[in-house]
């Protein structure tokens, strides 16, 4: 796990490029603080920071190619790297270290780009190719590891792992973008390929990118949802026998390292069962990490003790306040590179684990994706097959039914304004699912400038027609499940648990967000996968004899902090702070008038729901004050 | 092989749709064979005769008639006409009723349905699913159309949707001996109307002045006219770049293909576009394109012939566009890759696709 940065431009002296690498590659030493590289090439300069977690005495970076051609930077983990390097080997390349890296170079020398589905684990890497003088970069197939670009006005391409080292190396400008703050609104996040930056893009999720000389950026994605048959199984037992497999073989790979490895454990299913399975795999007295809360309604304790006595974990909780969370808010607000609604949780797991003495922790982030664990899974097909029936009544009476339900202030009245306006099939319907706001309080919300772009854009997610594309043929929950990870997972969930847990110099590992898990589960039964009656039948059943039965017979609660209560006790200072006149002034983009009446009618409710909507734009105020500042 | 075309129109106005239609009704008189024939009927069109018909035929086509406007009219021409033919084409899905009609009356008629673009990228009524499902062929102008078919009409059998692309008028090949503008000039083409807002005409607008910081004397030329116009100029006035933003208007062909000819780039970065049949037009006089990452365009614009950008945003539309500005891509490669898609291949792949 590192830090990684690059500047392409030939017009730009080498010693110009150095210096703005050498600053960007500073402001991420938290991200790698055991080592540091910088090469100078003819038209490009990369450079990194290190977290060491294979073969820490080697491994350093840029590295080279034998003949020079190649020079790669790499941020992840290639968790198949040792079958990697006995193929690479048998063709004739020779290895010095017992590095992931020198075998991703290997592959890319071997293979160029096909060597990207070859490639199981969490990677963003770029290869300075001196031959052609051509910048090929990659990020991994569900955007685990983050990977941004700006092409400058007068030709030339800066990249990093975080965008204040795109801003740190002086050729990239901070300025928010307006359409940006319409996209956060309605999606906790900004979705890739955009950044809250004008001119600074996040590279999606199993995508490439190519730069040639000139500085000219092409796209493209290399991993795509898998169309063709493969092996499934025939019946329920099979499909049960083969998913153990599977989690099985994604602990193994997940667990490897040169460094201490633990695990974060909530005690929900998805995380006792990645701790069970890792305890069964042979840990040694594995440590696992949770947070808990005074407030019980929220606490896990004794779900997560209960599994670490189960498997004879070291536990590790950690009581979380309001009051600490206060006193931390500057600290967390820091750590992130764009506002997000989500995340504290990881930042305080990430904080904890480390302080626990782990460089790596696992977590069982992506079962609620891959599993059916949201509500989603069955609204959004009851939905779909009600919509026909809506367009067949007439014009007039749709109209009337919208107009009332348009008059009510309430947020579920809206959304279903927003299926019933802008749906028509099950994609529609799932990127209006994910919304934060509907789409009446959003226009509410913003000021006429950056209204104008939200009205251009529309109220669907930006992605939705790639979506749609890339799904035809799925089935509903199939394109639900694709959804859930193209959305939330990744450009929340995943970019959340890449800046808190960098925070604290900790890698983080999603074994559930495995490519050869997910491209094996994506081809099964949907029947044996999903069943609406009983939550994450499939991993329960898979994991039988592992997770105890108490934790299988759990509702589901998340991995959720009690924000409602913080907020109406311990956080209202900083928060009436900031729904004050003048801190929202430093987000002009929104209506001030709005955004406190937002504010006011949380404090003044009992919608605890609400609490997210709200916070949401308390960090985006925030994230602007912050930049004022700055 | 007798055929019957349908169109919704071939001369009456001047559309993307009457002209893939023309070109439609060309290639069908070349593949009917020796002994052959094609009976066209243009829903909106009268029966006079135009001259340009005889560029777009030869005498494989045996009739040609025109239903002006009237709809019972034509379903009954498309009967008659059909009793006795092999095919029918259908140029457009709100006519392919009359098609699942003509096959009633004649059960060994087969019938196929040109998809265009945002015309079927929607949900079906039932008339509709129960007339494309009896389709034998739908010709799809992108893979991306295609796909939202397949979407919006999950029962359909997919070995029946078969992409063929668009192709270049072959009546319309450059001759303009103009050449290319000194000054840095963006050119634009299509219909500047409110509904079709999604073309990225406003985008454009916003992105000039970002353009004139490193490209002052760069220029932006509209071709087309629309009741979006004002609107369009208005912005401009206000980003204070009315003098870099020039509104050409309506066009002749010969003076489209001279400002094709003089410009330095072609963009047109819309959300919609079901194959963009401009971006060709520019591309066979050496161009390069800007498009939007969105619809069929990717599959027109590749690496070596332009840039494609998110849609909407406006920043990276100003990079890109100054990009092609200061390196335009070789305009060798980029005619050869329209080349690609000229009338014999696409007569070659239409005759495949319907012997298929």
């Amino acid at each position: 796990m590192c830090g990684i940065a690059g500047f392409v431009s030939s017009e730009t002296s080498p010693s110009d490029r150095s210096v703005a690498v050498e600053r960007m590659c500073q402001a991420m030493i938290h991200r790698g603080p055991d080592d540091a590289g910088l090469a100078d090439l003819n038209g490009a300069t990369l450079g990194m920071r290190r977290l060491a977690i294979f073969d820490p005495a080697n491994g350093r970076q840029p590295m080279r190619s034998p003949d020079g051609r190649f020079t790669l930077v790499f941020n992840g983990a290639i968790y198949n790297f040792r079958e990697l390097r006995r193929e690479l080997e048998a063709s004739g390349h020779a290895f010095h270290t017992q590095c992931d890296t020198e075998v991703l170079l290997a592959a890319y020398v071997q293979w160029r780009e096909a060597c990207l589905p070859r490639l199981r684990g969490m990677f963003a890497f770029a290869v300075w190719d001196s031959v052609e003088q051509i910048l090929f970069a990659a990020r991994d197939a569900f955007g685990i590891k983050p990977l941004y670009y700006a092409r400058r006005p007068r030709g030339g391409v800066a990249f990093a792992s975080e965008l204040r080292a795109l801003f740190a190396s002086g050729e990239v400008t901070r300025e928010i973008d307006p359409a940006s703050i319409g996209e956060y609104l309605a999606w906790f996040t900004v979705p890739a390929p955009r950044t809250m930056f004008s001119g600074v893009a996040n590279l999606p999720p199993g995508h490439w990118l190519r730069c040639d000389q000139l500085g000219r950026v092409h796209t493209g994605a290399w991993w795509h949802f898998p169309q063709t048959h493969g092996d499934i199984a025939g019946t329920y037992d099979e499909f049960v026998a083969g998913l153990r497999a599977q989690l099985e073989d994604s602990i193994r790979v997940h667990r490897l390292a040169d460094v201490p490895v633990g695990a974060f454990l909530s005690g929900g299913m998805d995380s006792s069962a990645v701790v069970g399975l890792m305890a069964r795999s042979g840990a040694p007295k594995l440590k696992t990490f949770s947070l808990v809360f005074g407030e019980a309604a929220y606490s896990e304790q004794s779900s997560a003790q209960l599994v670490a006595d189960t498997f004879g974990t070291e536990h590790h909780a950690e009581l979380i306040t309001g009051e600490r969370v206060v006193g931390d808010l500057p600290k967390i607000i820091a750590a992130f590179d764009q506002p997000t609604g989500d995340g504290i949780n990881t930042y305080y797991a990430s904080q904890t684990a480390r302080r626990g003495g782990v460089t790596v922790a696992l977590s069982g982030l992506g079962g609620d994706e891959l599993f059916g664990g949201y509500g989603s899974f069955t609204d959004i097909p009851k939905l779909n097959r009600w919509l026909p029936r809506w367009r067949m009544l007439p014009q007039a009476i749709r109209q009337t039914i919208l107009k009332r339900l348009q008059a009510r202030p309430d947020t579920r009245s809206r959304k279903l304004v927003d299926f019933l306006s802008h749906a028509r099939d099950l994609h529609e319907l799932s990127s209006l699912r994910r919304r934060v706001l509907p789409e009446a309080t959003r226009l509410d919300l913003l000021a006429p400038e950056a209204r104008r772009h939200v009205e251009r854009l529309g109220p669907h997610h930006p992605m939705l027609e790639d979506f749609a594309f890339e799904l035809a043929g799925a089935d509903a929950f199939q394109t639900v499940s694709a959804w859930e990870m193209r959305t939330y997972m990744a450009d929340v969930l995943l970019r959340d648990s890449d800046v808190f847990s960098m925070a604290h110099s900790l890698e983080l590992r999603v074994p559930l967000v495995d490519r050869v898990l997910i491209e094996w589960l994506w081809l099964q039964q949907t029947a044996f996968k999903f069943n609406p009656r009983i939550l994450k039948r499939a991993l329960a059943d898979a994991t039988r004899g592992i997770v105890p039965d108490a934790i299988k017979q759990r509702p589901k609660q998340g991995f959720t902090l009690p924000f409602p209560l913080w907020m109406r006790g311990a956080l209202r200072p900083f928060l009436d702070e900031v729904f004050s006149t003048s801190s929202i002034a430093a987000c002009p983009w929104l209506q001030a008038d709005a955004v406190k009446q937002l504010w006011h009618q949380f404090i003044n409710g009992t919608d605890n729901r609400a609490w997210s909507r709200v916070w949401t734009v308390a960090m985006l105020i925030q994230f602007c004050r912050q930049g004022q500042a700055a | 092989m007798k055929i019957v075309l349908l169109s919704p129109e071939l001369f009456r106005a001047e559309g993307g749709i009457a002209r893939i239609m023309r070109v439609y009704l060309k290639a069908l008189c070349e593949i009917c064979g020796p002994t052959g024939e094609v009976r066209s009927l243009a829903l909106n069109d009268t029966n006079d005769f135009v001259p340009p018909l005889n560029r777009y035929s030869n005498d494989r086509l045996s009739e040609h008639l025109g239903a002006d406007r009237r709809k019972l009219r034509f379903v009954w021409r498309t009967i008659r006409l059909a009793r006795d033919a092999d095919w029918l084409v259908c140029g457009h899905i709100g006519q392919l009723i009359a098609a699942r009609l003509a096959r009633t009356a004649n059960p060994m008629l087969r019938y196929a349905l040109i998809a265009h673009g945002i015309e079927v990228w929607r949900p079906y009524n039932f008339f509709e699913r129960w007339a494309l499902r009896g389709a034998d062929r739908i010709f799809c102008i992108s893979e991306y159309t295609r796909r939202q078919m397949l979407r919006f009409c999950p029962g359909l059998n997919p070995t029946r949707l078969l992409v063929v692309p668009n192709t270049l008028d072959p009546n319309l090949s450059p001759k303009s001996l103009t050449t290319a503008s000194a000054q840095p000039t963006i050119l634009s083409v299509g219909r500047l109307v409110r509904a079709d807002d999604y073309k990225g005409f406003d985008t454009l607008i916003e992105a000039v002045p970002a353009i004139l910081k490193i490209v002052p004397e760069a220029q932006l030329r509209i071709v087309g006219t629309g009741d979006d116009q004002p609107r369009l100029q208005t912005l401009a006035a206000q980003l204070g770049v009315s003098e870099h933003v020039i509104f050409v208007g309506k066009v002749s062909d010969e003076q489209l293909s001279d400002e094709y000819a003089q410009c330095t780039v072609f963009a047109l970065p819309s959300r919609r576009e079901g194959f963009g049949l401009v971006y060709l037009e520019a591309m066979i006089h050496g161009k390069s394109c800007l498009g939007a990452r969105a619809g069929g365009t990717p599959e027109v614009i590749s690496s070596d012939t332009g840039i494609l950008v998110e849609y909407g945003n406006v920043p990276e539309l100003a990079v890109a566009l100054i990009d092609l500005l200061r390196h335009p891509c070789d305009s060798e490669v980029v005619r050869r890759h329209a080349e690609s898609f000229a009338f014999p291949h696409f007569t070659n792949h239409l005759a495949q696709a319907l012997r298929y």
